[in-house]
């Protein structure tokens, strides 16, 4: 049974011990920064839908374009990887399932973002 | 309780979601046949009924989060604030959907 107590207790290791004030913090921080990035992203999906390659790079490729959409990347990203933490620390219990579960999260949260952020500096510098 | 989940859900569905921008980007960078690909099935009716639904989970969390930042606060939080301010969230990411694809898509 989780209760306030459990919580409090540091040897619990309910949560991350190390980490958990600054998921808090940086959950909320994220949170409100893709409030800003989702009017930006409706922008960019409704400038770039359907469109060509060469729009494509035309647009990205603006610094400014490139700067915020890879903020936004990370953002998301970070924003993405405690909320799921959160998931699993809530339904998962303690164990080589749950460490296996954490491990996956870091990997794919890992991976979208150096997926992005290659593809943003590909067009970027290479065209 | 609903409401708690389903910020849960929508945002596990935007964590799978992430992958449609990463495909997007991913095929520009990677050349004209990639792009072509990925805009096909984007266009395609099951493309434009999960983009469809990827807008309305956005919109919805989104509100979410500026709800629980109210609640941070300790505004709205007794029993007839908390009521009406989830049912401001329904309607608004609703309404912002529709919006969005009334003017964006299909005008």
């Amino acid at each position: 049974m989780i209760d306030k107590k459990t919580i409090a207790d540091p040897t619990t290791h309910y949560g991350s011990p190390r980490a958990a004030t600054r998921h808090f913090m940086v959950q909320r921080l994220t949170g409100m920064a893709n409030v800003l990035f989702l009017i930006f992203f409706v922008w960019f999906v409704v400038r770039l839908a359907g469109a060509e390659r060469a729009e494509m790079v035309a647009v990205v490729g603006h610094p400014l374009v490139a700067l915020v959409l890879a903020a936004l990347v990370v953002s998301v990203v970070l924003h993405m990887r405690i909320g799921m933490r959160e998931i699993i620390e809530d339904y998962i219990g303690e164990g080589r399932v749950n460490r296996f579960s954490l491990l996956c999260n870091d990997i794919f949260a890992l991976g979208v973002a150096l997926l992005a952020l290659g593809s943003i500096a590909k067009i970027v510098f290479w065209g | 309780m609903a409401m708690s989940i389903m910020h849960r859900i929508t945002g596990v569905a935007q964590y799978v979601g992430t992958l449609l921008l990463v495909a997007w980007l991913l095929a520009a960078a990677l050349g004209e046949t990639q792009l072509a690909a990925v805009n096909g099935f984007f266009g395609s009716w099951l493309g434009q009924v999960i983009l469809f639904g990827y807008t309305w989970s956005l919109f919805h969390h989104m509100l979410g989060g500026l709800r629980y930042f109210t609640w941070d606060f300790i505004l709205a939080f007794e029993p007839r604030g908390r009521e009406t301010i989830v049912r401001l969230q329904v309607l608004g990411s609703v309404t912002l959907t529709l919006l969005a694809w009334a003017l964006f898509v299909w005008m």
